[in-house]
């Protein structure tokens, strides 16, 4: 290292990169901190007075705007999306890593599932749940989400099952083990850490989803992403911009935690899906 | 049991799941979209051949809303790649000592669209928002964002805020992949920096920048969370995306059988693209 300094016009990038993106992040968490009368008095990054009062709003029950209702359905449909995408995909996950079934028509299919703008099954999801009474509850609403998270669920499981000793399969069929045996008592203990990443990275996904919560849902089972956009609608005296702002924080909560508890694990999955798919 | 039986026993579910969820829906798409459908006869429609396909393909919104999806998903894939890139080969000497950058770095693309699309609605508010205030406070005038003129460069802004970071976090591991023998017999060569990042690193990045430039291509293309919390498809119309395009006449014109037209046709688009697509990446692999 020829001097100490030679890294600071890196860690400048840094920073400006970081603050840069994180702008948005940085300003609404500000405004979530001030009363309504100082943000349109000082709308700064600048907090003043810092006060909790927009979050005490926010989590009071109110009639038109309930926030827990909000926070429920998406909790529900984020575990509907995100244990059932594990659960289908992980027998056809087995066929592919150890036989190399389904490679030519079911794996390209899910994977490509990926890339494909899913509004087009949407219209016809809305008039299939209107028949089957799926419109507007938290099964629906789940089980649109599993879609959306078959594809990395399917690829990060495959990759997890490669990694379990084939010896292990045999040894059991050996012992007259037969494939539902070696599947649950032998592959899927040993594939439990993956297991956990798959299930929080598509809970991440599903509680991050939009449109299919703003068309698939209208009272019942509003999930938080599409109650957090009622806020900015005025009912009548303006937008409260502090509720508003905290609502926001409240809502990207979940995913942020989750996201900093495991972000060595979710950058991975993150990438799978593009070097492999 | 036999091999061959456990196997189609073992894709059971993931077949009936996508069937029932997907594959029934797509026949709908498909039927529908050449019926006279409204929500008042949903269940009765009646076929009326190509009509709803002439009615898209002669709405100048229906060509409106392609170009700019188009138009967005090559300018932010294009920006988030370069960005991404500059990013990961620049910072790598310090953040191979300091992993926890990384998690600076991609706390974007973990939050929802449509989340960082209301926070844009804040922060870019004419009275309310920190941006504005600050361009008054220092340059003493400020661009209206969401303005018919200025909409398109604010979303593409907030599109490639949002997700350069995939494209770096992509990069920044391909980089860490390229073997160090490869760097050091080309630094023992006397190879400058500047070639060495062209002619050795790029080349070994290449297929990640493929998939990385068609990955976000395919995000920014169907576009439309951030987007529709922001402006709501808003400025005369002039962000309408094909997702938003398609949302619109569905549930504010009621007009069902044009959505499931276009439907079909952004399907028939997306399959050809990811057919090609497919070939070439896989290609670019071999």
């Amino acid at each position: 290292m020829k001097n100490k300094y030679k890294d600071l016009p890196r860690w400048a990038v840094f920073a400006i990169a970081a603050f840069v993106m994180n702008f948005p992040v940085i300003s609404t968490l500000s405004a979530a901190l001030k009363t309504n009368a100082e943000i349109s008095r000082n709308p700064g990054l600048w907090v003043n007075a810092p006060t909790l009062e927009n979050f005490a709003v926010v989590l009071e029950v109110t009639e038109r705007l309930n926030i827990f209702s909000y926070l429920h359905n998406s909790l529900v449909a984020s575990l509907i999306g995100s244990i059932l995408p594990i659960m289908v995909c992980f027998p056809m996950a087995y066929a592919v890593a150890r036989r190399g079934y389904g490679t030519n028509v079911i794996f390209p299919t899910v994977v490509n599932l990926r890339a494909m703008p899913l509004i087009i099954f949407a219209i016809p999801l809305y008039m299939m749940y209107q028949t089957v009474g799926l419109l507007d509850t938290r099964l629906g609403l789940g089980l649109i989400l599993a879609v959306v998270n078959l594809p990395l669920a399917l690829l990060l499981l495959i990759n997890a099952i490669n990694d379990v000793p084939y010896e292990l399969d045999e040894a059991a069929r050996m012992d007259g083990a037969r494939i539902f045996t070696i599947l649950v008592k032998i592959v899927f203990p040993i594939c439990l850490p993956a297991l956990a990443t798959v299930f929080i990275f598509s809970f991440i996904t599903a509680w991050n989803e939009f449109l299919f919560g703003l068309m698939l849902t209208t009272s019942e089972a509003v999930p938080m992403t599409v109650g957090a956009s009622f806020f900015f609608s005025s009912g009548g005296g303006g937008v409260q911009w502090g509720v508003a702002a905290a609502v926001i924080i409240v809502a990207s909560l979940p995913p942020v935690v989750l996201g900093i508890l495991m972000y060595k694990h979710i950058s991975r999955s993150m990438t799978a899906g593009a070097v492999k798919g | 049991m036999s091999p061959k039986i456990e196997n189609r026993i073992l894709a059971t579910p993931i077949v009936l799941f996508l069937l029932v969820m997907l594959g029934f829906p797509a026949v709908l798409d498909i039927l529908y979209s050449f019926s006279e459908v409204s929500f008042e006869n949903l269940r009765a429609p009646t076929l009326n051949g190509g009509k709803n396909f002439v009615k898209v393909v002669n709405d100048p919104e229906f060509w409106a809303a392609s170009w700019f999806s188009l138009k967005f998903g090559v300018a932010t894939a294009l920006s988030e790649c370069i960005l991404g890139l500059v990013l990961a080969v620049y910072l790598a000497p310090i953040i191979r000592k300091n992993n926890w950058m990384i998690a600076v770095l991609i706390m974007p693309m973990i939050i929802a669209p449509a989340m960082m699309g209301l926070m844009y609605r804040l922060v870019l508010h004419e009275f309310v928002g920190s941006l504005p205030h600050y361009l008054y406070l220092w340059l003493g005038d400020s661009p209206a964002f969401l303005s018919r003129e200025n909409v398109f460069l604010t979303v593409f802004t907030i599109e490639t805020l949002q997700w350069t970071p995939f494209a770096f976090l992509l990069f920044y591991m391909a980089y860490e992949a390229i073997p160090s023998e490869m760097r050091e017999a080309a630094a023992v060569d006397g190879t400058r920096p500047w070639r060495m990042f062209w002619f050795i690193e790029v080349p070994q990045m290449a297929p990640t920048l493929a998939v990385a430039f068609f990955i976000r291509f395919i995000d920014g293309f169907r576009v439309f969370d951030n987007i529709f919390v922001l402006t709501g498809a808003g400025a005369g119309g002039s962000t309408t995306s094909l997702s938003i395009y398609i949302y619109l006449s569905f549930f504010r014109s009621g007009d069902i059988g044009k959505a499931l037209a276009a439907s079909v046709i952004l399907f028939c688009v997306a399959f050809v693209i990811l057919f090609f697509a497919g070939r070439v990446l896989r290609r670019d692999r071999a």
